[in-house]
């Protein structure tokens, strides 16, 4: 029987998979023996060369060696196995770990999330780095910034100068009523980002590109709009918003000749609609003139695209001329600066959202944050590290190197790490709507879709995962195999107590200096909203009038009087207590000089004082009237004169407003708070004036409010068919006087929550920690009699004295903080030592709620179990 | 429904087995082929195709006997699982509903472009 050829057969037997060597060789010979009968030994043996060379492919070659694969992958799913089923196993501390890391992390995401979006603020214009923003130094005996500027500022920098390739003014007139025709019916709507007049340059210097219309053509002519998408679709829903015509305050009419495309959330320019600057000379002839030297008006801007080599400092030069040459008597001497736009958002001082250095504070708070979860990691990892001691040993003992087993560990903090990211973005979705409610942001929801985002939370990810997981892996890996399988293990080798306990320290003092904020600024919340402001804001609403003719003020007041959900109207200019407010210098009696105080203008009708149960101490109420001729006085007043009897002072005359305003005293009131907290009560005089009305305060028995306020709009829309009702209830406009400082509380709330849990982490660690190793201890000390308490104390101890000292740290500083922080009320709570009380007492009862459970676990084992522990 | 996953020459492989029913063995599918299909089949293509059958369940295998000719070797013998007849059929099914789908018109216009 002839045989195929050697080499090829031996070669084929080489390669061969063993598991199919010989059906394969059984086939080979089948063909090749049927071959040599068919057509000859030559050719069966070429064919037999040719089909061993074909059956050389991946399928068929054995591995490199028996039984071996090509790679370990099968070692890399034995971690993540491992890992898994120790997560599983110890529930509680991966659980703790996972919350702690998860929460530090949504952090971090959250203030990623706010730091990029702050720092794109209007980096999206083509020419960025060469737009600057006109601003104002101005200097008197103080000096202050505003960035407004003189409106024939821009028209100057334009005409005389080169610097600026394009100079656009922009005049911003927030909080206007905008009134327009749909389906012919007359719609008024007020729009709180108002309109702007817009030079056609604007919109070449800035990127708000058109969608209908042409930028050219759409400005130039007077009585001209163009407004955004959003706005378009709300005023005229889908009809053809070019060629409409929307009115500003019922006086000034627009034709919309294009629309924009929305402004992005991350620009500073607020306004969707602007209006050709031609306008302005309708709407304000001083502002359009080119005299309007004298003063600066809020809301006047001036951009500049400068040419590409020119520097700000030699603009700033060269406009300095015409302060003198415009202005040469002010004391106000102005100062024109160029402030970049990539500052605009970062300028506080010129109503910038924001300083740069949040940002930096922000940044730090995170790092911070991560620090604390991943030494809090450690510390539970490393207390957690002898029940894996004889998983090591075994390890070590069947061959691992030191290098697998560190990365095993890693593995398993990289899926602690995993999960908790995954919660966290989970969270940051679900907060990312709150903190744009909280910070008046605008930030997309959808934040996912970022990339640099996504690389972020990897590249976290990476830094956790070693940050948290190679000081543990360390640890563990070091062990010695023999001593890890006799059990033999000391508590040394895991790192020292003190670092631990000056972590938990700082740890509780941070919270502890947030606590005490926070009860700091309740309480004074408290105070500030329960104050007896010396008037009664309760159930009073203020309504703003719709127009100044008397006739109608008193119709209005009289058919307001005779709904039966009203007690008492009041026409008047302001409430006893408001932001906005007319202050004045008087001249009192007979003194020719004014006097050097500033007095609060209270102009109001007979019937101001009943309404808002004003007290009055001496004399009588004004008489009524339409123009100044008595007037009611408060204490402060007769207080800044040197007056020190109530009835001295009536009778004597009071000179305002540069005399044209003269009445007698008729009375004085108790002093009543005539702004927030924050402010002194100051001088404050009640009087009539009706031209100087501008609110109805409107006192309603608290019953039927809604049914009230809706008959009150009835009849206010009848008087005032062109106009809108605008209403506020004063003790909601109180509480937003510190509005600021509710925000504050909420921040403070928060950081504290946060401090508060990470600080219960550390704790918990530390427990654990000492747990592990006073096992041994316990169990001697209850064998030789000591009790269940005697336990508790033992370890109860450490947790007071940390409690304590972190304790002397806080109460200090936040002393000092909330001081501080009081200071800038004129009227506030004294800081008591119940406020320290609380704080020290609320860490007490943290502590003993995080730990408690774990160490009366230990105090009541049995000493047998204790001792065979090792 | 899963998903079967079942190559062209994997199919006509899986198809030849069936014919030859009890008695598939490499050798005999490939003469099988080649006599039916016309087009040679290399030694290799075809064991990789009957072992990627085999991973996928589609096809078992048992030792034969062995034969002088095979030099003692041991034939190895395949047969249709359960699960590869289901792929068989779903095969089947997925081309006969394209077929199926295929407008009459496209014949009629091919004949009349004849």
């Amino acid at each position: 029987m002839p045989h195929p050829p050697k080499l090829p057969h031996r070669f084929f037997r080489w390669y061969c998979h063993p598991r199919m060597r010989d059906y394969i060789e059984g086939d080979l010979m089948e063909v090749y023996d049927r071959r040599v009968k068919e057509s000859g030994k030559r050719k069966a043996d070429w064919k037999f060369i040719l089909d061993v060379l074909l059956l050389f492919r991946p399928g068929i070659i054995r591995p490199r060696k028996p039984y071996q694969n090509l790679n370990n992958y099968g070692m890399y799913k034995s971690y993540f196995k491992i890992g898994w089923r120790t997560l599983l196993r110890n529930k509680e501390y991966a659980g703790i770990n996972i919350a702690g890391l998860a929460l530090s992390i949504t952090c971090c995401i959250v203030i990623f999330v706010l730091v990029k979006h702050h720092l794109s603020f209007d980096d999206f214009h083509q020419n960025k780095d060469r737009i600057y923003r006109v601003v104002t130094e101005q200097h008197r005996e103080t000096v202050s910034f505003t960035n407004n500027v003189p409106s024939p500022l821009g028209a100057v920098l334009r005409d005389n100068h080169t610097y600026g390739e394009k100079v656009a003014r922009m005049f911003h007139e927030s909080n206007a009523v905008i009134s327009f025709e749909r389906n012919g019916e007359k719609q008024l709507i007020k729009e709180p980002d108002g309109f702007a007049f817009a030079e056609p340059a604007f919109f070449e210097i800035f990127n708000f590109p058109l969608s209908k219309g042409s930028i050219e053509t759409s400005l130039t002519e007077p009585n001209t709009a163009i407004l955004t998408e959003r706005l378009a679709e709300k005023y005229f829903g889908d009809q053809n918003p070019i060629g409409q015509v929307i009115t500003y305050d019922n006086f000034l009419p627009f034709r919309i000749t294009g629309v924009l495309e929305d402004l992005p959330s991350n620009t500073d320019i607020k306004p969707e609609i602007f209006v050709s600057y031609v306008t302005m000379k309708d709407f304000n002839p001083w502002l359009a003139s080119d005299e309007a030297w004298g003063g600066i008006m809020s809301g006047m801007s001036c951009y500049v695209l400068f040419r590409p080599d020119v520097s700000s400092a030699e603009v700033e030069e060269a406009m300095q001329p015409y302060v003198k040459q415009f202005r040469p008597t002010s004391k106000n001497v102005h100062h024109y600066k160029m402030q970049a736009l990539s500052d605009i958002h970062f300028d506080g001082k010129y109503g910038g959202a924001m300083e740069k250095s949040d940002i930096g504070i922000l940044i730090a708070i995170g790092i911070f944050l991560l620090l604390t979860a991943c030494v809090n990691f450690v510390n539970l990892a490393t207390a957690q590290a002898l029940k894996r001691s004889k998983e090591v040993g075994v390890r070590k003992v069947l061959g691992s190197f030191r290098g697998q087993l560190f990365w095993q560990f890693i593995a398993e903090t990289a899926i602690i790490a995993t999960i908790s990211i995954l919660v966290a973005v989970l969270a940051g979705y679900a907060l990312v709507p709150y903190i744009n409610d909280f910070f008046s942001t605008q930030i997309p929801v959808n934040f996912l879709a970022d990339s640099t985002l996504v690389l972020f939370i990897l590249g976290l990810d990476i830094l956790i995962t070693l940050l948290a997981g190679c000081y543990p892996a360390f640890i563990l890996t070091g062990f010695k195999p023999v001593a890890a399988l006799k059990g033999k293990l000391s508590f040394q080798q895991l790192g020292g107590f003190n670092t631990r306990r000056s972590l938990i320290v700082t740890q509780f003092a941070i919270s502890q200096v947030l606590v005490i904020g926070v009860i700091v600024i309740m309480n004074q919340m408290r105070f500030a909203k329960q104050a007896d402001l010396g008037f009664d804001k309760s159930s009073i609403v203020m309504v703003k009038l719709g127009g100044d003719s008397l006739n109608t003020m008193n119709v209005l007041k009289n058919e307001f009087l005779r709904l039966p959900g009203i007690e008492k109207v009041s026409l008047c200019y302001q409430a006893p207590s408001s932001d906005d407010s007319w202050n004045n210098s008087i001249r009192f009696g007979t003194d020719p000089e004014e006097v050097n105080f500033l007095t609060n203008m209270k102009l109001a009708d007979a019937d101001y004082i009943s309404t808002f149960d004003l007290e009055l101490l001496a004399g009588r109420n004004l008489t009524p009237s339409d123009t100044v001729r008595e007037v009611v006085v408060n204490e402060a007043m007769l207080q800044s004169l040197g007056i020190t009897s109530y009835e001295e002072a009536l009778g004597e005359t009071v000179y305002a407003n540069g005399g044209t305003m003269k009445g007698q005293v008729v009375g004085v009131v108790r002093n009543f708070h005539d702004r927030s907290l924050h402010e002194p009560i100051s001088a404050a005089l009640i009087t009539t004036a009706s031209g100087m009305y501008s609110n109805f305060a409107i006192k309603i028995n608290g019953n039927s409010v809604k049914a009230t306020m809706e008959e009150i709009q009835a009849l206010w829309e009848e008087q005032y068919p062109d106009k809108m009702f605008e209403y506020s209830f004063l003790d909601e406009d109180i509480a937003r006087f510190y509005e600021a400082e509710d925000t504050l509380l909420k921040g403070i709330q928060f950081f504290s929550f946060i401090a508060i849990f990470i600080g219960c982490l550390g704790l918990y660690g530390l427990i654990s920690f000492m747990i592990s190793q006073k096992t041994k201890e316990v169990g001697i000390r209850k064998v030789l009699g000591g009790g269940v308490p005697h336990i508790i104390w033992l370890f109860g101890q450490e947790f007071v004295r940390l409690i304590l000292i972190a304790f002397l740290i806080a109460a200090p500083i936040g002393w000092w903080f909330m001081s501080g922080w009081l200071q800038d009320f004129e009227f506030k709570i004294t800081l008591d030592a119940w406020t320290f009380v609380v704080a020290i007492g609320s860490s007490l009862v943290i502590a003993v709620l995080t730990v408690g459970y774990q160490v009366l676990r230990v105090a009541y084992v049995n000493p047998v179990r204790s001792l065979k522990t090792e | 429904m899963k998903d079967f996953q079942l190559g062209e020459f994997e199919e006509i492989v899986i198809l030849t087995v069936g014919i030859l029913n009890q008695s598939a063995y490499s050798v005999g599918i490939k003469d099988e082929i080649e006599l039916r299909l016309s087009r040679t089949v290399s030694m290799g293509a075809l064991h990789t195709a009957l072992n990627r059958l085999e991973e996928k369940g589609y096809l078992k295998s048992h030792s034969g006997e062995s034969t002088e000719e095979r030099a003692g070797r041991p034939r190895r013998y395949f047969e249709i699982t359960a699960l590869g007849k289901k792929a068989m059929q779903h095969a089947k099914d997925t081309r006969d509903e394209l077929w199926s789908a295929i407008p009459k018109t496209l014949w009629q216009a091919n004949l009349a472009g004849i």
